[in-house]
């Protein structure tokens, strides 16, 4: 039977909601379980009102869900503001030590005070899971399992600690009827749950990239954090810039000395970071950037989500060249598609921006793919050492592809010039205007062949009566909209953009002629739905616009979608 | 080995008299005395006068933006620590925009040696008032006199804690070739702040100025391993100009203190597949 239930567990910033979070999520994933999480929070470590939704199915789950199951309130206040979330047929677990009175759905349960009587108030959250997972139908033992892995770093009198607690909450739990509980009786499987930060993370090592600087900006820092667990196994080096400035110069650098590099940061972070794009740019230094949005402008919402960001992308610094921008939409499109980007960004010589967002930086999924090593790690760079003069090496040699062979510096006698003035094709600066424009065709020559390495956006039932179309982290939302749209015989398909710029019109206006359009973006002037236009003529029919700092939920687009077309 | 074997054929931009040309000729000098050839120099550089300088010699370049040439070589210097990076910048580019990267570059003791092409004025853009020009000197811009007081850097390299900190000035190649060679030996960060005239823009700090104050202070018997002292020189204003090594102190710089630098540059490393599947079996 297909299940699909989802938990909303509530508490204060610093509450440990996230560690109830990732001790369900463990259980239920050891158990083939299908797991989609989502975290919302604010920006302070402490207090307020934060909360980690957990979905859990026996299929594979691409969104979130707003029809609650379960509410976890680490605190009575968090039961009441999030009470009118959960569903008619939901419950609620409250931790309280003090009330008794049971409303028909709303159990007060002693989390805190089960925890002190063990040993610890810290191991509270372990009473709290183990009440969950015993209402899910989860074992035990798996449960212990899970603890004990958990908490192997830690001291035996911790462990034994919350094994204590787990077992009190697993017993308080398991008096709690709950219709749409799990078999858990699934056993080993290959897949893969993981946060879409650490996707990226992985796709750039995988990729080889060496080098990592950044400055810390909320959601970024999450792929970089990731990356810093590989220290001891990889040759990487992390390095905490001064400024953005500083983290993108530092990039270009090393990649200039031959180490590919990654810097990762926020739509604030970027704008300082947008001279040292064009430095990129211009020197034809590879690089890429991971762009993890929040809403702006300035400091906007620190912690929370949008997608406002694409247009600047596109076009941020000064002048114009070509780079690519790419918006993945998935964990594991995550993970292949910054590989790519470094793949790609040495090839052409040109940065590369992998669009991410708060929403897809923090969710976690279970992705049935493989997450493997593929050719992206193999170099362009012209690593030949004999060199009889150095006349004979020109950086910005002129050729019919635009790309010029890319030395090291130091290796060779070949001199390797590399300048951020309009230059020659040996690397000094010009400003005779036929080397100009010869060295501006030379750099957007390479965009020709760029375009072709751009994969059209994926297009769901053709000759569907309206499309939902969208870019980057809300594929799964639309897609599950989708679906259940279709499940009601609504005729709707999607079309959803992953690799966005550089843009190939014509191919584009042919796929999309004659489909009506309905743009969903999380933003307020329909990037995407613009740029299409733009680009292709192509005139988007309405438009489904979020830009709350909230993520896009199925329910959502689907509520919208209905209210469009008249249903 | 001879200093031709640095000229390149590029016409050289600077002003008929301009410091810079000592500067180079020092740079040149040092090189050649170090036994370093252009294949094996990579000069890093921002944007001003200083930063055309690799233009105009035979070496590795890579010329950045105004006041990014230290994030810029210390990236380069993490992926290859063995080169030998010489970045050139000016008080604008280094004192000016980029006056946190040259405090950050100092804190890291990355492994570079910094000349500052000090003329105390914005010479590429046209005499407007630098960080270090002097207080209440006119410009075109600045026509009521310059209201900020002037930039120290040597005492504030000093208090970031500088490892080699030196004083140079571009009417001494003799010197100043010396100073880039014990810059350039000096294991972590090193700075020469380097005086220089701008004939077209800055009509008081002339060479002739400069001459009538500077003295050795090695011949004065500076202890350079004095902080105390080197302290005092930092301070000494504007009357009496010290030139030499003010301070020198040993510690290990950037790239020695990270593990994964000891045996091998990180550009060497190869992409070890088996391990990279290995972590990502692991999920």
């Amino acid at each position: 039977m297909i299940k699909d239930i989802t938990i909303l567990i509530a508490g204060a910033a610093g509450q440990g909601i996230q560690t109830i979070g990732t001790l369900l999520a463990r259980v239920c994933h050891r158990a083939g379980l299908f797991i989609f999480s989502s975290d919302d929070f604010e920006s302070r470590i402490r207090g307020g009102h934060s909360f980690h939704l957990l979905r859990i199915g026996t299929r594979p789950l691409v969104a979130p869900s707003l029809n609650i199951d379960i509410l976890a309130a680490v605190n009575e206040r968090d039961y009441e503001y999030h009470r009118e979330r959960l569903g008619p047929k939901g419950i609620a677990l409250i931790n309280s030590d003090t009330k008794k009175t049971m409303e028909s759905h709303a159990f007060y349960l002693p989390f805190d005070a089960s925890a002190k009587a063990a040993g610890g108030m810290i191991a509270s959250n372990t009473v709290a899971a183990g009440a969950l997972l015993a209402i899910i139908g989860a074992k035990f033992k798996d449960f212990e399992t899970v603890l004990k892995d958990n908490f192997r770093d830690k001291s035996e009198e911790v462990l034994k600690l919350n094994l204590k607690t787990g077992k009190q909450g697993y017993d308080i739990g398991r008096d709690i009827e709950f219709p749409k509980y799990f078999d858990f009786t699934g056993g080993r499987h290959g897949r893969v749950f993981m946060t879409g930060a650490k996707a990226a993370a992985l796709g750039a090592l995988a990729a080889d990239c060496r080098f990592f600087s950044f400055y810390p900006m909320s959601p970024g820092t999450g792929i970089i954090s990731n990356a810093a667990q590989y220290g001891n196994e990889l040759p990487i080096v992390i390095e905490q810039a001064e400024d953005e400035l500083a983290a993108i110069n530092m990039a270009v650098g090393a990649s200039f000395a031959g180490v590919r590099s990654l810097t990762a940061t926020s739509g604030g972070g970027f704008c300082l970071m947008t001279e040292g794009l064009g430095l990129a740019a211009m020197t034809e230094t590879p690089v890429v950037i991971v762009l993890a949005q929040r809403p702006g402008p300035a400091t906007g919402l620190a912690t929370r989500t949008a997608q406002a960001d694409l247009l600047f992308s596109i076009y941020a610094s000064q002048d114009e060249f070509p780079r690519f921008v790419f918006a993945p939409g998935s964990v594991l499109e995550t993970f292949n598609t910054v590989k790519k980007a470094f793949y790609l960004s040495e090839k052409y010589q040109v940065p590369a921006i992998v669009l991410m967002d708060q929403f897809l930086a923090d969710s976690a999924g279970t992705e049935t793919g493989a997450f493997q090593t593929g050719h992206e790690h193999e170099t362009f760079l012209d690593q030949e050492t004999q060199m009889s003069q150095d006349q004979a090496y020109f950086r910005y040699k002129l050729t019919g592809s635009g790309i010029s062979p890319r030395k090291v510096p130091c290796l060779s006698d070949a001199l390797v010039r590399a300048t951020g003035n309009e230059h020659s094709e040996e690397g000094l600066s010009s400003e005779d205007p036929r080397v100009r424009t010869a060295m501006v065709e030379k750099r957007f020559r390479k965009q020709v062949l760029m375009k072709d390495e751009m994969r059209m956006p994926l297009v769901f039932c053709e000759d569907s009566s309206f499309y939902l179309t969208g870019w980057g982290s809300t594929k799964g939302s639309i897609m599950e909209a989708c679906l259940r749209l279709r499940e009601e015989g609504i005729d709707v398909g999607w079309v959803i953009f992953e690799d966005i710029w550089p843009l190939d019109s014509h191919r584009l206006k042919t796929l999309l002629e004659n489909k009506k359009l309905i743009m969903v973006e999380g933003n307020a002037t329909c990037q995407l739905g613009s740029l299409i236009r733009q680009e292709t003529g192509i005139d988007y029919v309405t438009r489904i616009l979020k830009y709350d700092g909230r993520p896009f939920y199925p329910e959502y687009i689907i509520e919208r979608a209905k209210q469009i077309m008249g249903k | 080995m001879a200093a031709i074997q640095f000229d390149i054929e590029n016409e050289n931009e600077w002003c008929p008299g301009c410091g810079n040309f000592a500067i180079l000729a020092a740079m040149k000098k040092a090189f050649i005395a170090q036994g370093l050839e252009p294949r094996d120099l990579l000069i890093v550089s921002g944007i001003g006068q200083a930063g055309k300088t690799p233009h105009f010699m035979a070496c590795n370049m890579l010329h950045g933006l105004h006041g990014r040439a230290l994030p810029l070589a210390t990236g380069a210097k993490i992926a290859n620590h063995r080169l030998n990076i010489v970045v050139n910048s000016g008080d604008g580019d280094c004192y000016g925009e980029g006056g946190n990267h040259f405090l950050a570059a100092i804190r890291r003791n990355i492994d570079i040696t910094l000349l500052v092409h000090n003329n105390k004025i914005y010479g590429l853009t046209k005499g407007q008032a630098s960080p270090t020009t002097a207080l209440g000197m006119k410009t075109e811009i600045q026509n009521r006199g310059t209201v900020s007081s002037p930039f120290n850097p040597v005492a504030t390299a000093l208090a970031a804690g500088a490892g080699f900190v030196a004083q140079g000035f571009s009417g001494n190649t003799e010197q100043l070739s010396e100073l880039i060679v014990e810059a350039m030996s000096h294991k972590g960060f090193s700075m020469i702040d380097i005086y220089q005239p701008c004939v077209s823009f800055n009509k008081i700090n002339t060479h002739l100025w400069y001459k009538e104050r500077v003295f050795d202070l090695k011949e004065a018997g500076h202890d350079p391993l004095d902080y105390e002292k080197a302290l005092q020189v930092a301070h000494m204003g504007a009357e009496k100009i010290p030139t030499g090594v003010i301070y020198k102190s040993q510690s290990p710089s950037f790239t020695d203190r990270l593990d994964v630098l000891k045996t091998k540059t990180l550009f060497e490393y190869g992409f070890d597949k088996l391990k990279m599947n290995d972590i990502l079996g692991r999920g």
